[in-house]
């Protein structure tokens, strides 16, 4: 049975760079687009800044949470998921794109322009006991040696991952699983921790002298519900085009959109969680952080946020019915890609003063924003076009693949 | 023999029993006899088997629906009733927070959603189903024991419109190659024991007494004083500080030590005991230079130990002494004012002494007080009685014009 599903193996085949050419030419022009506007702007270089580490972060955000994905199945040894597993780990294995989107920013630190991480300035550190007592570790050498580090972990990881999996479309035996599943669990902790203090270094250190303890886990949080939206749409899009029909029917989607609704709700619990300490605690050092997301503008958002990311889509993909109807699952998988991306910008742009006065939505968002979002998305999606190239899209020679086509729901 | 098994039955028909080998023969066979248009029919297994609702054509639950609208009223109480205990009914402060301040009502309110969601989905679940149920007449079956193990079965009931005990076991036996066999009602009952129902009852009543006795509680007010069931340390016997006690003549509590003994650890402290008298007379000197480090220790000192009882100013106003006066204390001993010319006019040592030692009711600092410290307050507490009794000439003439006299 798995040698006719070998023989017959979905790939991307020619779509591959047909559609790797359109994401990478909507990319530039929107790379283009967007150095227009901030060339535009007065204080357009520091807004570049903020905004492509809103647009990186969404996508990498995604690519981690793939890589989550991908080691909890080989953990738990996972039989329901093999054949949507394939589209996670080319998700996974994509973070060297990601890699190239941060180096910019990585290279403002190192050449001390404080635009973005006000720390990279040795003035502002000096004149603030908070921030010289973070000093050792704000420091832009060592911190670009931490971001590689992230980085390389996170690319290994998911390469290697990738490569096995690969391996087993074609071996005779089951080794490559058994070594998947042997390395899963260390590679659990190196991800935990490096997208911990990932999540600290390049977003929470925007405002460096802010700190929450679980930042890394808001973070995680919408990291791994944004995954399985973009799970859902990216498979939702192959089908579309002819791909993994038969493979993928209705039971998986249901799984995946129980996962989507299970993160929704941790991502807010979490949310919830970090703003509630902080609110009964009451502690000026904390507090402001909160202070400026709730006035003008940025409290709009916030609603936004309160209603978008969590109680619209809770209640939404609350039933068994609204998992298994690929319209609405598909609305809403759309729906919280876009919530995640108002997340990452609700996050790191209220560090960017506005002139206007009275500040006003449109006041804070710019076309900037849309521009680096897509611009980076292009080049990303690029990557994992050339990522699928010759793959197969699901893993054809796994072992349970059998069971996760035959996969019911209770 | 299915035929002989009707006739000689005298017992009700309850229904007839198929046996199947696996998952594959049990699910084509509920199909088929969906098909056929029976619907008073069950299959019991070892484990739930997939898809097997569908093929028996059973209505998807309910239950979805009753443990979303418990849900939705364990939110809407727990929210209901902070807002009305912490914000109307008795109004109280938390942490400068507001009165009803959602944040901190979202965790209880979270709690108590899935507590009755939890709740409606488990008790909903055995409400649909008719649990418990204890006998059925299949049990009756020897065969039938083995669908706790290995082996499948459909049972078709005699209630189903169409069941004819004839043509309802030839269609299952050509479904399956074992023998299909017709069960019989033996008329036992499924139902709890009555017992255990009346157990269960006694316990739901039992388990409103503290509600009603809450209810009744706050419907009708009393004089009497709250019953106290575990007495614990807080309301043992005892004499506390500073009431009466008729055991002794002097009507005292608090017992000064006999004369001519020395308390555990106090051997030591006899020097600093005696620092105030030479011989039997009290000093008037300080033995230690009066510096203004020193008065500003003795003010210090004296804020914590001695205004609780005599004041900030030193008139034996503190705040201990207003409200025993409120009390109406009986032994209360109205602490002295500092600036009585009594007190004014004492030697330096004796006020020493007074503070390590104390003098009838109050109790002898030694032991917080270091000698030093007793001295400082000595020291301030002289420098109090002054400026009580200061007139414009003590201040001097730089700055008379600060205070606007001449």
């Amino acid at each position: 049975m798995t040698h006719t599903l070998a023989r017959q193996a979905p790939t991307l085949g020619d779509r591959a760079s047909r559609w790797g050419t359109i994401a990478l030419g909507v990319g530039v022009i929107a790379l283009a687009a967007a150095a227009y506007f901030g060339w535009a702007r007065e204080d357009g270089f520091k807004r570049l800044q903020h905004a492509w580490l809103v647009a990186c972060a969404f996508w990498l955000s995604i690519s981690l949470g793939g890589l989550f994905f991908v080691i909890v199945q080989h953990l738990t040894r996972a039989g329901w998921s093999v054949v949507v597993r394939r589209v996670a780990e080319l998700v996974a294995a994509n973070t060297l794109v990601t890699a190239i989107l941060f180096a910019p920013l990585v290279a403002m630190v190192l050449k001390g322009d404080a635009s973005l991480y006000p720390w990279a300035d040795p003035h502002h550190v000096a004149e603030h006991p908070l921030l010289a007592a973070k000093a050792p570790w704000l420091d832009a050498k060592f911190f670009a040696l931490r971001v590689v580090v992230y980085f390389g972990t996170w690319f290994l990881i998911g390469r290697w991952l990738l490569k096995r999996s690969t391996e087993q479309d074609g071996a005779s035996g089951v080794e490559p699983t058994l070594a998947l599943e042997r390395r899963a669990p260390p590679a659990m902790v190196a991800f935990a921790l490096t997208l911990n203090f990932a999540a600290f270094d390049l977003l929470m250190s925007v405002v460096p002298t802010w700190y929450s303890t679980i930042f890394g886990v808001y973070v995680f949080a919408g990291s791994v519900m944004s995954f399985f939206a973009f799970s859902v749409v990216a498979l939702r899009f192959l089908q579309k085009h002819g791909l993994l029909e038969r493979e993928v029917n209705v039971e998986h989607y249901h799984d995946l959109g129980k996962f989507l609704f299970a993160f929704v709700f941790f991502w807010s619990y979490i949310a919830f969680s970090q703003f509630m300490l902080i609110w009964y605690a009451d502690l000026p050092e904390e507090t402001f952080w909160f202070k400026t997301r709730m006035e003008g503008p940025w409290a709009i958002v916030s609603v936004v946020l309160l209603f978008g990311h969590f109680l619209l889509p809770f209640a939404g993909l609350l039933s068994r019915h609204a998992k298994r109807r690929l319209g609405i699952l598909t609305f809403w998988a759309v729906w919280l890609l876009v919530m995640q991306a108002v997340d990452m910008f609700w996050l790191v742009m209220p560090s960017v003063e506005t002139s206007a006065n009275p500040v006003t939505l449109a006041g804070i968002v710019s076309p900037i924003d849309v521009a680096c979002l897509v611009g980076a998305g292009g080049i990303w999606l690029f990557a994992l076009t050339k990522l699928a190239g010759g793959r197969a899209l699901i893993p054809v020679n796994d072992p349970r693949l059998p069971q996760s086509l035959a996969f019911e729901n209770f | 023999m299915v035929e002989s098994a009707i006739q000689a039955g005298a017992k009700p028909v309850y229904g007839v029993l198929a046996e199947f080998d696996d998952v594959d023969s049990i699910a084509k066979a509920a199909r088929e006899v969906r098909d056929a248009g029976y619907e008073r029919f069950d299959v019991y297994s070892p484990f739930p088997i997939h898809g097997i609702e569908r093929e028996m054509g059973l209505r998807p639950t309910k239950l979805p629906w009753i443990v979303l609208v418990c849900g939705l009223s364990g939110t809407s109480l727990a929210l209901f009733f902070q807002w009305w205990s912490n914000a109307v009914d008795y109004p109280f402060k938390i942490s400068g927070k507001p009165l009803f301040g959602i944040p901190a009502n979202i965790p209880v309110t979270f709690e108590f959603t899935v507590l009755l969601s939890a709740f409606a989905a488990f008790f909903g679940m055995l409400v649909l189903n008719k649990l418990p149920e204890l006998h059925r007449p299949v049990f009756e079956s020897q065969r039938f024991r083995r669908a706790t193990d290995d082996r499948y079965f459909l049972a078709i009931e005699a209630n189903d419109p169409l069941f004819d005990a004839k043509r309802t076991s030839e269609l299952l036996q050509k479904l399956t190659r074992n023998p299909v066999e017709l069960c019989h009602d033996s008329g036992q009952s499924g139902a709890l024991p009555s017992w255990l129902r009346a157990g269960f009852v006694g316990v739901a009543a039992l388990a409103l007494l503290p509600l009603a006795a809450t209810v009744w509680a706050r419907a009708f007010d009393t004089t009497r004083p709250p019953i106290h069931i575990v007495r614990d340390m807080d309301s043992q016997q005892r004499f506390r500080a500073q009431v009466a006690n008729p055991v002794f003549a002097d009507g005292r509590a608090m017992r000064p030590d006999p004369l001519g003994t020395v308390a555990w650890g106090e051997l030591g402290a006899s020097g600093a005991a005696q620092a105030g008298k030479r011989g039997d007379t009290f000093v008037d000197a300080f033995p230690l230079p009066v510096t203004s480090n020193l008065l500003e220790r003795g003010r210090e000192r004296f804020a914590v130990y001695c205004t609780p009882c005599h004041g900030q100013s030193g008139y034996g106003d503190g705040l201990v002494a207003l409200r025993a006066s409120e009390l109406q204390e009986q032994n209360w001993v109205q602490p002295s004012s500092l600036h009585d010319p009594l007190v004014r006019t004492r030697p330096v040592g004796q006020i020493y002494d007074t503070i390590v030692n104390g003098v009838r009711t109050m109790p002898a600092y030694g032991r917080q007080v270091s000698s030093d410290d007793a001295w400082a307050i000595t020291a301030y507490v002289k420098a109090l009685q002054r400026s009580q009794n200061a007139s414009v000439d003590d201040v001097p003439l730089p700055e008379r014009a600060k205070l606007g006299v001449q």
